[in-house]
């Protein structure tokens, strides 16, 4: 630890103040002189061919300014890797809720009394709404364009004709040879339920446009690169004319790293000319955002006596909706996941993305290891009992380690899982006897990060010797304006509270991919470890000039240059800086561009590549709980969250991000989920659909295992998803040590709860056999 | 058909003509400026709109503006007295108490109501009473550490 005088360090974050005084303008607050305000028509079909849109009677209405229709954004496709979806519906509309037209006028009540007024006819079509049917021959084709969209063929590999909209496969060993050794085999179908973020702020944003062809955007974002892309698209021009500002975000977990509301703020802004200001309902965030991608998991897993996995089977259906967002990439990184953090020798996984009429699944805190680990880590727990094994030293005994290869076939590195395992186990007192009605559960947790999306930073000495940050990462709550800084601090040898940090701006911050994928503090930070070491490489080299030194002896500490082993012979940062403003080279600038350029795309066949990923992390979740027999209701009196983020930047940090993330976890595992009558939501508000709040979440102790990263910003990985994770197999597995009922549907209510026991006698639970 | 209604916002005296159907939220968001009031769901539920209306801890968008007449309502930008921070935003602050810091401001008034009413809660009355302001990012566990703290701090000072 003390190797380090700014990283490692539980510091309070540096927008704490501002925060807890308000003083912050979230995208929401946001206002221009002379803005309209826009509302989105949606499609009130689930799947509908548009005859014709009539929006003379909307236009002519006092005070609308414009309306936009496909029409005016009639080329170019949103996507990650696959670009599939119109920023306006064209010709067809695929789910409840997708935007059809919009409005801008000089108030909310008037755009909304002008949607009314916007006359389109529409044919319905067939319409499917369930993911396993629509894999079926002669199910209604969702995109019968699919095999004509670009995508990227690094991770996505659709099946045109089909539903389709990604395969991803891992082939290793050979899996029929694996389960004829095996002595038992166990074959569970395991069955997840849509999620949705619940960010507390709303979407919301302000786009203005000029007749130059130049758009601005003042975003609430996770993303505002992607952003730039979209309402780039959206109007037809090249990114770069396209300026996109992050205001404060009130949230993010995957929900705001779109443009779902800033495309349609430009496209009205430049009809009408006027900057424009859209914030959506909590009922469209509901019904027209994104989800987690609900999930059937069928696992087959051929284990000998001893608790030794020698073979898994796995195949995952993900309810994609009607469009990919980014379920491409978590339909690949499900693939990435399906075999646990375990050594299997024998392992075949066919992942599959699939299109239906439905709001679109997308990106959502944890990216589909959630789904897939509350699959395998519920039938690891069954086998364990099965067996008469202890649930926690089978997955010791199987758990990955530094030097295992994967299932991907990767020589695995920085693998703290063991002593996750332990320690979660450990904190909430694993062995202990537990009166009845009472269990405890664990289960692994890994996430990886996405590959092949690159991030810089500049570091600049300004005049006063204080360090300038730039870069786009947008810090959502997660904290990342403070450990980025702490990074940088960290290699220049300044304090903290001599580092500032820019806010993300298009036009100025250099380029990042976003806060996405638990990627902020391994990618940006690298890039900012470069470009501070060239900005400290030119104070050094400036400073020797003036010390009349060679640079090699030169060290920079505590915002100090001096002659190693000399206190007298020091120069300030101030004193550099100045030196180079206004007597030798110019201010100076450090510049640092990180790509993980040393991964290997996975074989389309295989899955097999020897660095899918720019790493893995890894942890364990450890719950208890009590079971009401006559209610069914569960409720978690201990729960332990363990995970090895290489290196702990900045612990204080750390723990509201393991905490967080496993409420969020918990309320997949027990309360949330949204409900669907066909393609339509029946509980699209806070009152329906129930976030939890200070009474339904437990204390969480979070514990963090450090097994630094050869390639992370001082050995760290990252944190954001990894906490949802593993959540639900922990509170599950308890349930069954409580109560012996098995429940393989999330969410855990009390109803399938008493359901489960009352039929618990018939012995209908587990049903393994050689 | 307009109304006019006369109040006090963080202490100073105004005046308004407003619709009935205008929310307190609005009405201080859109008319007097304070963004420190949080739209999140416009119905009642998740908290971040929390004022204090006579010392009581309401959700904004659920008051009617006309409600507020002859009554006096704090929000989170009065907290601050000379420069100094009130002692539940410092015990936010130093606990780790906010990430994205949409729902604080209402957290932190819930909070101020509460230990105003009951200056030294325990954990469960502190999980009790801010079970109405959501928060999606923390798990509460850190809120609720900052709650009690700043009760502490308080009641040292007294």
């Amino acid at each position: 630890m003390s190797q380090f005088s700014v990283v490692g360090k539980p510091l309070t974050r540096l927008d704490g103040l501002r925060k807890a005084t308000a003083q912050v303008t979230y995208g929401i607050d946001f206002k221009l002189p002379g803005m309209l305000y826009g509302k989105i028509l949606r499609s009130v079909y689930p799947h509908a061919r548009i005859l014709s849109i009539d929006t003379s009677q909307a236009e002519a209405l006092p005070g609308v300014k414009a309306v936009v229709t496909g029409k005016d954004a009639p080329v170019g496709l949103f996507g990650s890797r696959l670009y599939d979806q119109p920023p306006l519906a064209r010709d067809k509309v695929r789910h409840i809720g997708e935007p059809v037209a919009a409005v801008a006028a000089v108030d909310e009540a008037t755009a909304e009394k002008a949607l009314g007024l916007i006359q389109v006819e529409y044919e319905e079509l067939p319409a499917v709404f369930d993911a396993r049917e629509a894999m079926q021959p002669g199910a209604p084709i969702v995109h019968p364009d699919l095999g004509s969209y670009q995508r990227n063929p690094l991770l996505c590999y659709p099946v045109p004709g089909t539903n389709i909209l990604n395969h991803m496969r891992v082939r290793r060993g050979n899996v029929e040879e694996g389960f004829a050794q095996a002595e038992f085999i166990f074959e569970d179908t395991f069955t997840t339920q849509a999620q949705q973020h619940c960010c507390i702020e709303p979407h919301a944003a302000v786009g203005q446009a000029g007749l130059d062809g130049k758009a601005t955007v003042w975003a609430s974002t996770q993303a505002p690169y992607k952003v730039r892309t979209e309402c780039a698209v959206a109007l037809g021009v090249p990114p770069s004319r396209v300026r996109v500002i992050a205001n404060q975000c009130g949230g993010g977990f995957g929900g705001k790293s779109r443009a779902r509301v800033d495309a349609y703020c430009v496209l009205l802004a430049r009809k009408s000319g006027r900057p424009v200001k859209i914030v959506l309902t909590r009922h469209e965030i509901f019904t027209a955002t994104t989800t987690r991608h609900p999930s059937t998991i069928r696992i087959k897993t051929g284990v000998k006596a001893d608790g030794t996995l020698v073979a898994r089977e796995v195949e995952v259906i993900l309810d994609g909706g009607a469009y990919g967002e980014a379920g491409e990439i978590v339909c690949w990184e499900v693939g990435q996941g399906a075999a646990g953090p375990y050594r299997i020798p024998h392992v075949k996984v066919d992942a599959y993305e699939v299109y239906t009429n439905k709001v679109p699944a997308g990106a959502m805190r944890g990216f589909g290891w959630p789904q897939i680990l509350w699959a395998g880590e519920s039938q690891v727990d069954i086998i364990a009992h099965k067996l008469g094994l202890d649930p926690l030293e089978v997955r010791l005994r199987n758990a990955v380690e530094e030097g295992s290869i994967s299932h991907t076939g990767e020589v695995l590195h920085s693998v703290g899982l063991k002593e996750c395992l332990r320690q979660a186990a450990s904190a909430i007192d694993w062995e202990a006897e537990r009166p009845p009605n009472r269990g405890r559960g664990i289960a692994c947790l890994t996430k990886i990060s996405v590959p092949f999306l690159g991030s810089s930073a500049f570091v600049k000495i300004n005049e006063d010797g204080r360090v300038g940050l730039l870069t786009s990462a947008t810090d959502i709550g997660q904290g990342s304006d403070t450990v980025l800084a702490q990074i940088c601090a960290e290699e220049m040898g300044v304090g903290l509270s001599d580092v500032e940090v820019a806010v993300p701006d298009t036009d100025t911050t250099p380029p990042d991919m976003g806060a996405i994928a638990s990627r902020i503090t391994f990618h940006v930070g690298n890039a900012i470890r470069l470009a501070a070491a060239d900005a400290r490489s030119q104070v050094l080299a400036l400073a020797a000039d003036m010390l009349e030194a060679s640079p090699d002896d030169l060290d920079l500490a505590g915002g100090k240059i001096f002659v190693r082993g000399s206190t007298e012979r020091a120069l300030t940062l101030t004193e550099v800086s100045t030196a180079a403003y206004f007597r030798k080279g110019g201010p100076i600038l450090g510049r640092g561009s990180f790509l993980d350029e040393d991964l290997v795309p996975t074989d389309e066949e295989t899955g097999q590549s020897p660095k899918p990923s720019p790493y893995i992390k890894y942890g364990a979740t450890a719950a208890e709980v009590d079971v009401d027999p006559e209610t069914g209701v569960v409720k978690v009196t201990k729960m332990a969250s363990a995970h090895d983020c290489g290196r702990a930047i900045n612990p204080l940090l750390l723990n509201g991000q393991i905490e967080g993330g496993a409420a969020t976890g918990l309320a997949f595992a027990l309360w949330e989920e949204m409900v669907f009558d066909g393609g339509r939501i029946t509980n699209p508000s806070f009152m329906d659909y129930r976030i939890p709040s200070t009474v339904e979440v437990p204390d969480v102790q979070p514990v963090i295992v450090e097994a630094p990263h050869s390639c992370g910003p001082f050995g760290a990985k990252g944190a954001g998803e990894a906490s949802t994770i593993g959540v639900a197999p922990a509170v599950g597995n308890a349930l069954f040590d409580a109560v012996k009922v098995r429940i393989k549907d999330l969410p855990l209510t009390w109803e399938k709860v008493l359901e489960a026991l009352e039929k618990k006698g018939e012995g209908a639970s587990v049903a393994p056999g050689p | 058909m307009k109304y006019p209604i006369s109040l006090t916002v963080n202490g100073e005296a105004m005046e308004f003509s407003v619709e009935p159907n205008l929310a307190l939220l609005d009405l201080l968001r859109d008319h007097v400026e304070l963004t420190g009031c949080r739209r999140g769901c416009d119905s009642g539920y998740c908290g971040a709109c929390t004022v204090l209306l006579d010392g009581k801890a309401v959700h904004s968008c659920s008051v009617p503006a006309v409600a507020a007449h002859g009554k006096d309502v704090l929000t989170v930008e009065a907290l601050v007295r000379d420069s100094r921070l009130h002692p539940v935003q410092e015990a936010f602050i130093e606990h780790g108490a906010i990430q994205c810091g949409y729902c604080t401001p209402g957290m932190i008034l819930s909070s101020v109501a509460l230990l105003g009413e009951n200056p030294d809660p325990s954990e469960a009355e502190v999980r009790s009473y801010l079970s109405g302001n959501l928060c999606r990012c923390t798990g509460y566990v850190r809120i609720v550490q900052a709650v009690l703290a700043a009760g502490e701090a308080m009641r040292g000072k007294i």
